[in-house]
C-alpha cells in the first residue's frame, strides 16, 4: 500500500497524468495478489493521486489532476508569495482531513445503504443503472447530446458477444474470438488511457519538452504550522468534506466537480470573499478536503450497490470482478474480511499519504524533467503488457488497439469517453436486471409503480434536463418552476416507501416545495 | 462543404452504424427457453441510439458551420500533421501487435519502444542512444517484473523465443 501512495502521489503530480489512469495502470501488479491487498494497494495509489495533484498545482500553477484545479487558485499565490512549504502543509493536511472524515462516512454509511439495497428488486437496480447514465451525460455539460450517444455506445459495446443469461452469440459478424465479448479492462485502458496519452503528445513541440521547463523546486513543507492552520478552519474542512462525500454519492459527479464546488462554498461562506484568489488557507483548505471526502462516497455507492460512479471506481468494480468478488448489497455482509479492509485502507492510506509527500515531492521534480514523448511511448508499452497479463488472450491486445484507436477519434470528436466507459461497465448490470425483471413479471408498468424505481428514473429524467435549465435559468420562465417541480415528483415515490422516516422525508420534500413555489408566485408578483 | 461539417458525418456515420447493427440483430439465434430473448437489449439500445444520432444530426444541420479557429482555416494537411504523432503511435502498435508471433514481447516491446521514441522525439545519433537505452531498460525490467516477478507469461516468438 506503501508503494501504491507513492505511485499515486507521484502520478497525481505529473499534469497530464489522471489518477484514473494511475489506478489502471497499477491494476496488472494486483492480478498475482490476494483480493485485499490488490484493493489496498489501488485505494493507495487513488489516495495518494488526490493528494499528489497538489503539489504540481502549487509549485508550478499547473494542476497535476483536475480535481486539484481549485487548489492551485490559492495554492499557487500563496506559494509565490513565499510561502510554498506552507502552502504543501495545508494542502496536505487539508487532504489528509477531509480523507479521513470521507473514511468516517464511508465506514458508517456504506452498511445502512447496504441495507436500503436490499430492497432493491431487478426493476430498482434497472432503473439506477439508467439514473447513473444519464446523470452521467448530463454533467457532460453543453456536450449532452454527445454524452448520451456516447452512454449508448457503451451499452452496445456491452452486449456484444454471448449473452450472459441465454448463452447466444450476438454481433460477432463471424468472427469467433469476439463470442466471448470484449473484456472490460482492456476496452477501459484503450478507450481512456490509449487516447488520453496519444492525445498528450498531440504538439509535437510540446511533446519533446520536458514537462514542466521552468522546472520546481523541493521545498520543505511546514507540517505544524499547516495543522494549526487547518484545525482553525474546522468549519471549512467539515463542510467540504461533507460536499465531497455527497458528490462522490452522485454517479459521474467526482472530485474535479467537488473541488471547485467546495471552493465556490467556501467563498461564498466566508466574511472576506475578496481575498479569495490571493494566497489564503481557506483556498486551499475547501478543495483539498472535498476532493480526497469525494472518494469515500463514491466508494459508498460501489461497496454497498455495486454501481460504479466514475472511471476510477469503475476500474475498482474491474479489479473486485477480476479477484471474483462481485459487489451487491450483500457484498458487505458475505465478504467481511474484504469490506472491512477496504475501509480500512481507505483510512490508513491517508496516513502514509503524509508520510510519504516529502519523498515524493523530490521524485516528483526529477520527473519533470523528461519529455512526454518518452513517458507516452514507455507507459503505452506498459499498457500492452499489463493487458496480455488479465486473461493471456492475444485477442486483448486487438481490443485494446481497436479501442484506443476509438477513444482518440472520439475524444477528438468531442464526445465524452466517461458515459461510454461507464455504459461498458453498467450494460450487463442493466441487461441482466431486465431479463430478471420481465422473467418475474411482464408487466413494464412495474418500472414506474415500484417506489425505488419510479424514484431513480424520476431523478433520470431531472438530471436529462438539468443542463437545459442551466441554459436557460434566469431567461426562461419554466426555469422557475424546476426546484418546486422536482420535489413534488421526488415526494411521491419517496411517500409510498413505506416506514416512518420516508414518508416524513416526503412530506419535508412537499413542503419545500410548496413554499419554493409560493416564493417564486411573490418574485413573480 | 456548405451547411455539412463534421458533426453531420459523424450523424451520418452512426446512422449507418445503426442501420448494420440492428440488421445484423435480425441474425441473433432465437430461443424457445428464454423469457426476453437476446435480441431485445440490444435492439432497445439501437433504437434509441438511431433516434439521438438523428437528433444530432438534425442538431447539426440547424446550426451553422463551426467558426474557423484562431488559428485560422484548417486544411487536411494541417489536419494531418496535428495528429501525425497519434498515427505513428497507431501504425507502430498495430505493427508491433503483427509481429508479435514473431518477434515475442520482449524484443518486440524494445523494437515499438524504440520507434516510437524516434518518430516521436529528437532524430540524432545521441537521440537514437537515448532512445534505445531507454527502450531496452524500460522493457526489459518491466518484462523481468512480470516474467519472473509475477510469473506472468508474455507472448514469446518465433524468432526470439522470450
Amino acid at each position: 500500500m506503501t508503494l501504491g501512495v507513492t505511485a499515486g502521489l507521484i502520478a497525481g503530480a505529473i499534469p497530464g497524468f489522471t489518477i484514473a489512469m494511475a489506478v489502471v495502470l497499477t491494476l496488472p501488479f494486483t492480478f498475482g495478489m490476494t483480493a485485499t491487498q490488490g484493493l489496498s494497494t489501488m485505494i493507495g495509489v487513488l489516495v495518494g493521486g488526490l493528494s499528489g495533484g497538489l503539489m504540481a498545482g502549487m509549485l508550478t500553477g499547473i494542476p497535476g489532476t483536475p480535481s486539484s484545479v481549485a487548489t492551485t487558485f490559492d495554492g499557487f499565490p500563496m506559494a509565490r508569495k513565499g510561502q510554498p512549504g506552507l502552502a504543501l502543509g495545508i494542502g496536505v493536511w487539508s487532504s489528509f482531513f477531509g480523507g479521513i472524515t470521507g473514511a468516517i462516512v464511508l465506514v458508517t454509511l456504506a452498511p445502512q445503504l447496504a441495507r436500503v439495497g436490499l430492497e432493491f428488486g431487478p426493476w430498482d437496480y434497472f432503473a439506477l443503472v439508467m439514473f447513473a447514465l444519464t446523470i452521467t451525460s448530463s454533467l457532460s455539460g453543453k456536450a449532452m447530446l454527445k454524452g448520451i450517444i456516447a452512454g449508448s455506445l457503451g451499452l452496445l459495446v456491452a452486449a456484444i458477444g454471448e449473452d450472459e443469461v441465454n448463452g447466444v452469440a450476438r454481433f460477432t459478424f463471424g468472427n469467433d474470438a469476439i463470442r466471448q465479448g470484449f473484456a472490460f479492462l482492456p476496452v477501459l485502458v484503450g478507450l481512456f488511457a490509449f487516447s488520453q496519452l496519444l492525445s498528450d503528445v498531440k504538439d509535437r513541440a510540446k511533446a519533446s519538452k520536458p514537462l514542466m521547463p521552468k522546472g520546481a523546486k523541493a521545498v520543505r513543507v511546514e507540517h505544524r504550522r499547516a495543522i494549526v492552520e487547518v484545525l482553525r478552519r474546522w468549519v471549512v474542512v467539515l463542510r467540504s468534506s461533507f460536499i465531497g462525500v455527497f458528490t462522490g454519492i452522485l454517479p459521474g459527479a467526482g472530485s474535479s466537480v467537488s473541488n471547485i464546488l467546495a471552493y465556490d462554498q467556501a467563498k461564498k461562506a466566508s466574511n472576506n470573499p475578496d481575498e479569495f484568489g490571493t494566497g489564503i488557507p481557506d483556498g486551499i483548505v475547501a478543495p483539498e478536503s472535498s476532493n480526497n471526502a469525494t472518494e469515500g462516497g463514491a466508494l459508498i455507492m460501489v461497496m454497498a450497490l455495486g454501481i460504479p460512479g466514475d472511471i476510477v471506481t469503475a476500474v475498482m468494480l474491474g479489479a473486485l470482478l477480476i479477484h471474483d468478488v462481485v459487489p451487491s448489497p450483500s457484498f458487505i455482509s458475505e465478504e467481511p474480511v474484504l469490506a472491512y479492509s477496504i475501509f480500512i485502507a481507505f483510512f490508513f492510506a491517508h496516513f502514509i499519504m503524509v508520510t510519504m509527500q516529502a519523498l515524493c515531492l523530490r521524485i516528483f521534480v526529477l520527473i519533470t524533467r523528461i519529455p512526454m514523448y518518452i513517458l507516452t511511448s514507455v507507459i503505452l508499452i506498459y499498457c500492452a503488457i499489463g493487458v496480455f497479463a488479465l486473461h493471456n488472450v492475444g485477442f486483448d491486445l486487438w481490443t485494446l488497439f481497436l479501442f484506443g484507436i476509438l477513444g482518440y477519434i472520439l475524444r477528438n470528436l468531442g464526445f465524452p469517453l466517461a458515459p461510454m466507459i461507464l455504459g461498458v461497465v453498467l450494460g450487463d448490470i442493466a441487461e441482466l436486471n431486465l431479463n430478471r425483471a420481465w422473467s418475474i413479471s411482464n408487466d413494464l408498468s412495474l418500472f414506474i409503480t415500484r417506489p425505488w424505481s419510479a424514484f431513480f428514473l424520476t431523478l433520470a429524467a431531472f438530471s436529462t434536463v438539468f443542463p437545459l435549465y442551466q441554459r436557460d435559468r434566469g431567461t426562461k420562465k419554466w426555469t422557475q418552476f424546476y426546484f418546486p417541480i422536482f420535489a413534488f415528483a421526488i415526494a411521491v415515490p419517496v411517500m409510498f416507501m413505506g416506514g416512518t422516516v420516508r414518508p416524513v422525508i416526503a412530506s419535508g420534500l412537499i413542503l419545500l416545495g410548496v413554499y419554493l413555489l409560493w416564493r417564486r408566485v411573490q418574485k413573480g408578483a | 462543404m456548405g451547411r455539412f461539417h463534421i458533426d453531420t458525418l459523424v450523424a451520418i456515420f452512426l446512422l449507418l452504424f445503426c442501420g448494420v447493427f440492428l440488421t445484423a440483430s435480425f441474425s441473433i439465434r432465437e430461443t424457445s427457453y428464454a423469457s426476453l430473448g437476446a435480441e431485445v437489449w440490444p435492439r432497445v439500445i439501437l433504437i434509441f441510439l438511431t433516434l439521438l444520432s438523428l437528433g444530432y444530426l438534425i442538431q447539426s444541420l440547424r446550426h451553422p458551420r463551426s467558426k474557423p479557429t484562431e488559428e485560422g482555416p484548417r486544411g487536411p494537411k494541417r489536419w494531418f500533421l496535428s495528429h501525425l504523432n497519434a498515427f505513428w503511435c497507431f501504425l507502430w502498435f498495430g505493427l508491433f501487435l503483427l509481429s508479435l508471433p514473431y518477434l515475442g514481447m520482449l524484443v518486440g516491446g524494445i523494437l515499438f519502444v524504440f520507434v516510437t521514441l524516434t518518430s516521436l522525439g529528437r532524430r540524432d545519433w545521441h537521440g537514437h542512444l537515448v532512445h534505445a537505452a531507454i527502450a531496452v531498460i524500460a522493457v526489459g525490467t518491466m518484462w523481468a517484473m512480470f516474467t519472473y516477478g509475477l510469473k506472468v507469461f508474455l507472448p514469446t516468438g518465433t524468432i526470439f523465443p522470450f
